[in-house]
């Protein structure tokens, strides 16, 4: 059976972001060229999908066609992590992206009836049954007995971002010292080559968007390096969550910076295999990711605080 | 030789608070070491931006109290914000100066003990009310008037959160019934600071001016031409005090056209939710798109039209920038940012000193001043084309951003306040 259009979508895209990240790795520059068997050898697969994710790439400019023969690199690797990646999800319009940054966005309610999506997007009702069906394959709407769907908790309010926060605090550190953690070491370089490259762009050059996007590949790589199957499994799910719904919400420079010095400093304990003081100090930076401003003020009372009733 | 440490004292208010950042991150910047002496509720906030906090000390039991008290103060203020200026003096005027007062004598001993143990070479105190601690610590202190303009008085100066012109016929009328709402709590003041050793202050007064140093943050565009002006020597104006902040990259909407309307009523007035879900109605209407800052309140709306997109916290500054019009409480900060940046003002105030730039607004062609709730669908959506389409002002606004972005307030400040503790 053919696979339904945006699921072949979607794996491009995610091919692509594949290929970004081993050009990344083996050092490759502007203006190199990129054989497809070498691609299609390191990324598993034939070079037909490397053809079609090396396209997407094209279209957003991380890439060149020469007439000469195949495709060479156009952007600078230190743009490309960001920039690059930044662009290529940007292009992935969806209707199942449209859905949930509508419901994270509150123009849609939780509870949805086919019908009214297709009212909404005047698109046919198989395009909106493909669309929940990918979203509930990350388990973001679930289909109700009967015609209705309902979308799970997003991170789409300050509580939900509240109550995240105390989720991880609660399961990341414990991630990090169940028996059994390991990290891949190509892995670990790559992060730390983009966060370096990341904290090195000037204040007010740092994309609160870009920033959430590499936030949720380091928490991301911590799960998938935890030997508790529950735990990797429940944490990676999250930052997907986050990936998807949560809201760029401004995070001033220099916690910014602070921030990726903590993942540094994390990442620093890991590879020494402190792996306590890892967890310590994942613990102090996701207390300090905690948004501290009050709900209201005004004088003379003590300002409001989250979760007072309003 | 070391740094001189500076600590910063703004009241437990965003405009306060984040005004007396973009001081000290210049103060910083010219090679002292700015502290924050922070209220219960507001530490982290300015350790997001790099500086040492120390907070007062919190009294037993305070977050049960302040349920209760935000519980009581939402279902008895939240009408009041709809009266004139002279109707809010017994219903909100009063009680928030009482509240201060109250403010006052609780952290006073905890504050004492803060100064004493950092021991700063000069203090920065963006308040409304003097603090004892502060007068006896033994070092320069800075007042910031970060207010209107009105706060200092003068027979030329609209009278302080009157709303009214300064030769209104009404003017005597509304000061006498200021002074004697107010004279109570300021009775009750004065004794507190003779206990600690302060002279009493003329009655309307909470706060003497600075011998070292006052800052006044009225840009020159909206400043009031003085009968009595205001000594160069220990008053500063300051034409702007923008802080350096997070770039805000506007998402794009399903309704992707037209200019950029942001609208803030700062944390209060994002309590009143029914009266920013009516607004949001009317900018359902209109070929624009709306950036709506709802504070902690997000989860109280539903059903957002796709040319409207709500947030519980923007970087104002960034935002203001991008923005075409900008509709807010007539806060001091508020309306000096969209000065600062050339963008009108639609100003809907609903209590202290927004009724007094509301009406400066107008006076000065920054922008138009609109009845919090009394506007009809049509007549909200006819103001805002209106600003959206009036070359005139844009052009106005234009030359008076450009005039303020020559200058830079905060480092001007920072200059001032560095001169008078190294004397």
């Amino acid at each position: 059976m053919q696979k339904p259009r945006s699921n072949t979508r979607q794996n491009h895209l995610k091919l692509a972001r594949q290929i970004t990240n081993i050009l990344l790795e083996r050092g490759f520059i502007k203006g190199d060229h990129l054989p497809e068997s070498t691609l299609s050898e390191a990324c598993g697969v034939s070079r037909t999908p490397i053809r079609s994710a090396l396209k997407l790439l094209e279209n957003n400019n991380i890439v060149k066609r020469r007439d000469e023969g195949g495709y060479f690199l156009h952007l600078p690797p230190e743009n490309m992590a960001s920039e690059g990646l930044s662009n290529l999800e940007e292009t992935e319009d969806s209707l199942a992206v449209r859905i949930l940054s509508d419901r994270a966005e509150r123009r849609i309610t939780d509870l949805q009836s086919v019908s009214a999506l297709v009212r909404r997007y005047e698109v046919p009702r198989s395009s909106v049954l493909n669309a929940l069906k990918i979203l509930s394959g990350d388990g973001l709407v679930v289909q109700l007995p009967g015609r209705a769907w309902a979308f799970q908790p997003i991170l789409d309010t300050p509580n939900a971002l509240k109550d995240s926060i105390d989720f991880r605090m609660s399961l990341e550190p414990q991630a990090i010292i169940a028996p059994g953690f390991q990290m891949d070491s190509q892995k670990t370089r790559l992060l730390r080559q983009q966060l370096e490259e990341f904290s090195q762009r000037p204040n007010g050059a740092l994309s609160a968007a870009a920033f959430l996007r590499l936030d949720c590949a380091f928490h991301s790589f911590i799960a998938e390096s935890s030997g508790n199957r529950f735990a990797k499994g429940a944490l990676l799910a999250h930052q997907r969550l986050r990936l998807s719904t949560q809201k760029n919400h401004s995070i001033p420079d220099f916690r910014l910076r602070q921030s990726l010095e903590e993942h540094l400093d994390i990442l620093d304990s890991l590879e020494r295999y402190q792996l306590q003081l890892a967890a310590n100090q994942m613990l102090v930076h996701l207390r300090r990711s905690q948004i501290r401003k009050p709900q209201a003020v005004n004088r003379g009372i003590l300002p409001m605080g989250r979760g007072a009733p309003a | 030789m070391n740094k001189p440490v500076i600590a910063l004292f703004p009241e437990a208010s965003f405009g306060s608070a984040l005004n007396c950042v973009g001081i000290a991150q210049q103060l910083q910047r010219q090679g002292s070491t700015p502290v924050f002496l922070c209220h219960p509720g507001f530490n982290g906030i300015f350790a997001e931006y790099g500086f040492k906090e120390y907070q007062l000390p919190k009294n037993t039991g305070a977050q049960h109290q302040t349920e209760e008290t935000w519980q009581a103060f939402v279902s008895t203020h939240l009408e009041h914000f709809n009266q004139v200026p002279t109707a809010q003096l017994t219903t909100y005027v009063g009680p928030t100066w009482e509240a201060i007062v109250d403010t006052a004598i609780r952290v006073e001993a905890g504050l004492a003990q803060l100064l004493k143990r950092i021991r700063p070479d000069g203090i920065v105190l963006d308040n409304v009310i003097m603090f004892p601690a502060i007068a006896n610590a033994g070092m320069p202190w800075i007042r910031v008037v970060s207010c209107a303009e009105t706060e200092i008085p003068d027979a030329n100066v609209p009278p302080y959160l009157s709303g009214m012109a300064a030769n209104d016929p009404k003017r005597s009328a509304f000061e006498a019934a200021y002074l004697n709402t107010i004279r109570p709590m300021h009775q009750r003041y004065n004794t507190f600071r003779r206990a600690h050793g302060l002279p009493s202050l003329p009655v309307g007064q909470f706060l003497e001016p600075s011998p070292y140093l006052n800052l006044l943050l009225a840009p020159k565009a909206i400043r009031h031409e003085r009968l009595a002006p205001l000594p160069g020597s220990s008053f500063v104006f300051l034409d702007g005090c923008i802080r350096e902040e997070a770039q805000f990259e506007p998402p794009s909407l399903p309704v992707n056209e037209g200019p950029i309307v942001y609208l803030s009523f700062g944390s209060l007035g994002a309590i009143d939710t029914d009266l920013i879900s009516r607004i949001i109605k009317v900018f359902a209407t209109l070929p624009a798109r709306f950036f709506v800052n709802v504070g902690g309140f997000l989860e109280s709306y539903q059903q957002v039209p796709d040319n409207v997109y709500l947030g519980s916290w923007f970087p104002q500054p960034s935002i203001v920038a991008q923005a075409d019009l900008f509709i807010h409480h007539g806060g001091n900060n508020s309306y000096c940012e969209a000065l600062h940046f050339g963008v009108p003002s639609l100003i809907m105030p609903y209590c202290w000193d927004g009724h007094d730039n509301g009406l400066r607004a107008v006076q000065t062609g920054t922008g138009l001043n609109l009845k919090r709730d009394s506007w009809t669908a049509h007549e909200l959506k006819e103001t805002i084309v209106f600003l959206l389409s009036d070359t005139e002002m844009v052009s106005r606004m234009s030359t008076i951003s450009g005039a303020m972005k020559r200058g830079n307030g905060t480092r001007d400040a920072a200059q001032a306040i560095l001169q008078r503790v190294k004397l």
